[in-house]
């Protein structure tokens, strides 16, 4: 009879801790109604608007950096959809540049892997990566939490995430990751078509029709990627000689495959392509419609997609820039909770 | 192909172990009283004969190759006792670094999972060197396993699973130095190794990674450094795993 009690006793426990942890995250985090459910495991990491302030305040700070003169935000800028507005490729310390696009950050709860080549296994692990490249932040996680033990305002912030000032390399990352979760943009007129609450107009319909014929196979609903890594054709760039996911599987059947970018708010991520060789979207379209073809025998691994030509006029191409337009949801490049945290002063790491 | 590599170790240990048991009596831990639901487990870096100690300068060997190694570090993981080839003792959470230059790392206390049954009688123990590929994709890891201990590669994930480095001689590398990181546990490039060794029942397991052996197994003049998973990378972390010997 006693076990029996202790049992039922477990189980609501257990019951109301599920609920309770579903209740606080689904505050915090919700699945846009149609979409997939999210790859990002959050019983390993469930969401508290705490820590979402703390990965907020790391994701703005340039204490993250080696001459606390670059933080996350200074290549993802949110009016630019978390890109480098306008910046082929980005500059870190020192000035130095880098040999990739920085692509834009959103839906990334939906994404497995990480970076154009897929280098990063979990959204966790992702901010080392430019804390540590040299032509990034130059820094090390180890050193990150060194300088930030000795300030004010991080023991206090890890506290009131953590329960305790504590600070380490686990939570840094932890907490970043929440802020880079929340990042959802699901609110374009697209989205608000999809919701039957708008509707397109004759020209962004025609575009629609053209991208489902044309685009969605790889840049596919709602999240407009189909999370693969592929070869679009683009000449290799003689100085930077980037292979893509090559250089990480080292399978010759991966070589000069990139991962396909979401088409999401693509209207303000631009320059585009791996390395930000097109300025502009027409410059886009004008590549898969044309260049692409020259060179397609060329290489074994472009995407069958691209084998065969894509014909467009130039009427067409203005009805799919205009579908594209649709993807651009003001919501979230101008939502204030995504922005520079006013309410924090950052200080300037004692050494 | 494992079921090969572990009889190698186990003849390893054999043939050499014998004759370094002696130097290495006095190096266990003197408080070897442990309750019968643990065991001691000492996992010893050295070179040759000698224990390799990093202190405030690197530890230098006195060889031909006047070998000098300025850091050492490795995962242990996934630690078991077995009896006539079944699991009696497994540690929940099993992840240890060893580094050469914290002489506390090398004293293990393995504690059997909760509630699970120990009695103290074991035939074998078996343990990963590296960490698996379930946990290298699994997000930010505290303890042993964060990222601010040094071992975790930033430009393309995954822990290091075995860090050497250090100059020698045989090294034509610039300054001599060679740099040795192993890991990658994704296939082809899994670098992760099991060992096993036969122990006669006791609470107390010496182990040592003889380093000697290992850098010896590598021709210098070609290699001097290893970064990523590779083919080459799986080679050596299998050469790593064959400089264990279990201290009889």
């Amino acid at each position: 009879m006693k076990t029996k009690i202790v049992f039922l006793l477990f189980f609501v426990v257990i019951g109301i801790a599920a609920t309770a942890f579903r209740t606080s995250n689904d505050a915090l985090f919700a699945v846009p109604k149609g979409w997939q459910k999210p790859a990002y495991n959050f019983q390993q990491n469930p969401l508290s608007k705490q820590k979402i302030e703390l990965g907020r305040a790391l994701f703005y700070d340039p204490i993250l950096s080696r001459n606390g003169m670059v933080s996350c935000a200074s290549c993802h800028s949110q009016y630019s959809a978390f890109t480098h507005g306008d910046h082929a490729l980005s500059h870190g310390i020192h000035d130095s540049i880098g040999t990739r696009n920085a692509p834009a950050l959103m839906n990334l709860a939906w994404q497995r892997v990480f970076m154009r080549d897929g280098a990063i296994n979990h959204l966790d692990m992702q901010a080392l990566a430019p804390i540590s490249n040299p032509s990034e932040m130059g820094e090390n996680i180890t050193h990150v939490v060194a300088k930030m033990q000795a300030t004010t305002i991080y023991p206090q912030l890890f506290a009131a995430a953590f329960g305790d000032s504590v600070i380490t390399g686990e939570r840094t990352l932890k907490a970043i990751a929440q802020f880079m979760l929340i990042l959802v943009s699901s609110n374009a007129k697209y989205d608000s078509v999809m919701r039957k609450q708008a509707v397109f107009t004759a020209q962004e319909r025609k575009g629609y029709t053209l991208f489902k014929k044309h685009c969605a196979t790889c840049h596919t609903e709602p999240l407009f990627t189909n999370h693969q890594f592929m070869n679009n054709g683009l000449p290799v760039d003689s100085t930077l000689r980037d292979v893509g996911r090559f250089s990480v599987t080292q399978n010759p059947d991966d070589s000069l495959k990139f991962a396909v970018p979401t088409l999401r708010n693509i209207e303000f991520s631009y320059p585009y392509m791996h390395d930000g060789r097109f300025k502009r979207l027409s410059d886009v379209l004008h590549y898969y419609t044309a260049i692409a073809l020259q060179n397609r025998t060329k290489n074994h691994t472009l995407a069958k997609e691209l084998q065969t030509p894509i014909i467009l006029s130039s009427d067409e191409k203005v009805d799919l820039t205009a579908f594209l337009l649709t993807l651009t949801d003001r919501i979230f490049l101008f939502n204030s909770a995504f922005s520079f945290p006013r309410n924090i002063v950052f200080e300037t790491a004692k050494e | 192909m494992i079921r090969l590599s572990i009889a190698l170790i186990i003849l390893h240990s054999v043939a050499f172990g014998a004759a370094l048991g002696q130097s290495f009596a006095q190096q266990r831990p003197l408080n070897a009283k442990t309750s019968a639901s643990t065991i001691r487990l000492s996992i010893i870096p050295t070179f040759g004969a000698k224990p390799i100690v990093i202190g405030d300068s690197a530890f230098q060997a006195k060889d031909a190759n006047n070998t000098h190694i300025d850091a050492l570090k490795f995962y242990i993981s996934r630690i078991q006792c077995l009896l006539k080839g079944v699991v009696v003792l497994e540690e929940a959470q099993s992840f240890h670094l060893i580094d050469a230059a914290k002489e506390a790392s090398f004293h293990l206390t393995i504690q059997n999972k909760r509630g699970a049954r120990f009695d103290g009688k074991f035939d074998a123990v078996r343990f990963h060197l590296g960490i698996d590929s379930a946990t290298s994709v699994s997000g930010a890891m505290s303890g042993d396993l964060d990222p601010t201990r040094g071992m975790y590669w930033t430009w393309q994930s995954g822990y290091i699973n075995v860090k050497c480095e250090g100059k020698s001689n045989a090294c034509t590398a610039r300054n001599n130095e060679y740099q040795f990181h192993l890991g990658g546990y994704k296939q082809p490039f899994d670098c992760l190794q099991t060992l096993m060794f036969p122990v006669s029942v006791s609470d107390t397991i010496t182990i040592q990674f003889d380093v000697e052996s290992f850098l010896s197994k590598i021709d210098m003049k070609k290699y001097h450094h290893f970064m990523s998973p590779s083919a080459d990378a799986v080679r050596l972390s299998a050469r790593a795993a064959e400089s264990f010997r279990i201290v009889p």
